[in-house]
């Protein structure tokens, strides 16, 4: 070993050590405000199964493949699933959530452009994993 | 950097919104962090790699500089 | 040094035996025919995944047996099993003992690893290394299922064994002269890396076993129709295999240790530094499990408390990186082919370390989750690093084991050829998962800038398996018609480069 002054190399772990806490922080923050979700919005029961997504709305409207909401309105998801485990994603909006059987997972967001968007399914769940595919349709408000 | 200092700023736009009819876009909001994220780990990345490559060709023993170890010859 | 194809021996002689070289180079042949054959796995795939639709594989089924089978084989299979005859070839040498703590049970542990890759090869699961219930349950073919986890039952009790060997034989069978602080930085390695296989692998063993109970329908651990939970299977999957993969990292960078300072003519610049990191490492590394689980529908608080275990590991592997790069500094570097492979082997982990960063803080893991990012990430890894490290002292040890020298040039072409694929590969595949592609899927919409993406992966797979042809034609053809290696410094590098202590094979 040598015999040499350690300097630099407490000084290189404390920025590395500083700069995880800079990450961390920054994450927090993001995910709290992200986690939260708006009082006001609506629920859509969202159920994964092999292989497709059906959806149901408040108003009892129940869609399958296709989801249509509003411009400027938040929505709430409740993701379920009816046999192995599944994953609710909207890519263009960040939306992501597990399904799995046994229990509800929520997570929400407000489009805020009209237009379509894919919804693909992000946890294998066998043979057609690969094409457990929707649309959203964000569409303007219909009053 | 400039980015970095000055993203905060615009962050607070983000944070503040949460009028009926004004959400939190999370697209915008997770988006602005991967970029921040990215940035820094771009700039250590070069400062990583850079010392890493140029420290390939400086210390290389084909180097016209390159002059034995203080290691070199004795038993360590 | 040891000779093992100076003269020829038979081949039941190396098959039965006990001694560490021999069990060592049981593992390496091993490894090495496992590595082809999930290499060429993967090959299968990207072909596949060059363009929309079918290409090569007829049908989704196949697919995804064929993933489940690439990712099972190479981290089970050619990983751990390679680290192993490296540890089981020099650990003994570096603690100056005859041999291995206990020699049969040696040898018992690597017979193990045929069997069960047999029996995961004849199945060929589709329910991802991962094996998660439900779908392994309620969904996945058997006996296809029930082969993979008899195999994997079986190799976790193979990795114990070997790793209560490192141990012992680390711990208690060394020199009386050597303190614990005087091993080098490679048995250190191996020493971690086989206290976290002996703490994580039960924790799998018994997943394991529930999951096979649950599949016969006689338990509901996992399988919420009979009021079981699916994420605990998550939970006892992660807990092991998180640490499992510093498992996987560890022992490389242990071999870089011996190549990186050696090369540089120099010594290590923190031997303390080094030893403080692998430890360091080894118990911060299950604290970090459940960011695999972001997605599951966990609390806040528990997501952050996962943030914080995994950043948490970050300066250890920083630690090794500065290491290397201090050694490297004012040093006099000669860069033949095992010395490339570290060093490239050392870029590479920093950039998937920094990609790991990036998915541990929470929102960020809602981009990348299940897409083409974590498959870029973690290849960077067990590729970038893990078989960087590996290939490169597969090199260094070739005039030691051999008594020949390899082509240096095809070495070098090997390098290269790797390097500029693995990038290709896996810095892509990064992209690809930014703009939404999902894991584990057999064909994709057409979407253009996935298609290119597919392209350059595939492309950038298909030149690391022509470098992969160069490394098979090099090494078959250097053991046998190779030149003869100059064994007290093959690479002229200067002065004593081995260990003084020899392997006293008695069957030489």
């Amino acid at each position: 070993m040598g015999g040499h002054s350690n300097w630099p190399e407490w000084i290189y772990v404390a920025v590395v050590i500083a700069l995880m806490t800079w990450v961390g922080a920054e994450a927090w923050e993001a995910e709290r405000l992200v986690e939260h979700v708006p009082a006001d919005a609506e629920t859509i029961i969202v159920t994964g199964q092999q292989w497709f997504w059906t959806f149901e709305h408040e108003d009892g409207t129940k869609e399958i493949g296709e989801l249509h909401v509003e411009v400027g309105k938040a929505y709430k998801f409740e993701v379920m699933s009816k046999d192995v485990n599944h994953s609710f994603n909207i890519h263009d909006y960040v939306v992501l959530m597990d399904a799995i059987p046994g229990r509800v997972n929520t997570v929400w967001f407000a489009p805020d452009a009209v237009g379509e968007h894919d919804i693909q399914c992000r946890e294998y769940c066998g043979l057609i994993h690969y094409n457990m595919r929707g649309t959203l349709y964000v569409e303007e408000p219909s009053h | 950097m400039a980015v970095l200092v000055g993203l905060p700023a615009v962050d607070f736009a983000f944070a503040a919104g949460e009028e009926p009819g004004e959400y939190l876009d999370r697209r915008v909001l997770i988006w602005n962090l991967f970029y921040k994220m990215m940035t820094v780990a771009f700039i250590t990345g070069s400062v990583v790699s850079g010392t890493i490559i140029w420290q390939v060709w400086r210390f290389r023993e084909s180097h016209p500089k390159a002059k034995p170890t203080r290691y070199e010859g004795t038993d360590w | 040094m040891t000779l093992e194809l100076q003269k020829p021996r038979p081949i039941w002689q190396i098959m039965f035996s006990t001694h560490h070289t021999d069990v060592g180079l049981l593992y390496l042949i091993s490894s090495l025919t496992f590595l082809f054959l999930g290499g060429s796995l993967a090959l299968g795939i990207r072909a596949e995944l060059f363009l929309p639709g079918s290409q090569i594989i007829a049908d989704a089924m196949t697919f995804n047996r064929i993933f489940t089978v690439h990712g099972t084989t190479l981290i089970f299979l050619f990983i751990i099993p390679f680290a192993s005859a490296v540890g089981n070839y020099y650990v003994p040498i570096m603690v100056r003992y005859k041999d291995m703590a206990y020699p049969k049970l040696n040898a018992i542990a690597f017979w193990m690893i045929p069997p069960a890759g047999v029996l995961i090869w004849l199945g060929f699961a589709d329910f991802t290394w991962y094996a998660t219930p439900p779908y392994s349950i309620i969904s996945a073919p058997g006996p296809a299922a029930d082969m993979w986890i008899f195999g994997l039952k079986i190799l976790g009790i193979s990795s114990v064994l070997g790793a209560l060997n490192f141990v012992v034989t680390i711990l208690k069978c060394k020199h009386p002269d050597m303190s614990i602080g005087q091993i080098p930085l490679m048995a250190w390695s191996f020493l971690s890396s086989s206290l976290i296989i002996m703490v994580a692998i039960p924790t799998f063993a018994a997943a394991l076993l529930m999951l096979l109970t649950d599949r016969l329908g006689v338990s509901g651990f996992f399988n919420p129709a009979m009021g079981g939970d699916p994420i605990s299977y998550a939970h006892l999957f992660w807990f092991t295999f998180h640490p499992e993969v510093y498992v996987l990292v560890i022992p490389a960078i242990g071999m870089m240790y011996e190549i990186i300072p050696r090369f540089s003519r120099k010594p290590i610049y923190s031997y303390s530094s080094g030893v403080f990191a692998f430890v360091m490492l080894s118990i911060v590394g299950f604290s970090s499990w459940a960011h695999h689980m972001y997605a599951t529908g966990m609390s806040f608080t528990e997501k952050t408390v996962f943030m914080v275990g995994t950043l948490a590991a970050v300066p250890a592997s920083a630690m090794h990186v500065f290491n290397f790069v201090a050694t490297m500094w004012n040093a006099r570097i000669r860069f033949s082919t095992p010395m490339m492979w570290a060093v490239g082997g050392i870029a590479l982990f920093f950039s998937a370390g920094a990609g790991g960063v990036v998915n541990s803080a929470m929102p960020l893991d809602f981009t990348t989750h299940d897409t083409y990012w974590v498959v870029g990430h973690f290849h960077l890894f067990v590729m970038g690093t893990i078989a960087f490290g590996s290939i490169g002292y597969l090199y260094y040890m070739f005039p030691y084991v051999t008594g020949r020298m390899y082509n240096e040039t095809l070495g070098k072409i090997h390098f290269i050829l790797s390097f500029i694929g693995t990038v290709l590969v896996f810095f892509t595949q990064h992209v690809l998962g930014l703009y939404g592609m999902p894991r584990r899927i057999y064909d994709y919409p057409p979407i253009p800038e996935w298609i290119a993406m597919n392209q350059i992966a595939s492309v950038g797979a298909m030149i690391i398996g022509i470098s992969m042809a160069v490394f098979l034609a090099n090494m078959i053809h250097s053991a046998g018609k190779g030149k003869f290696a100059d064994t007290d410094d093959p690479f002229g590098l200067g002065g004593k480069y081995y260990y003084p202590f020899e392997a006293k094979n008695p069957s030489h």
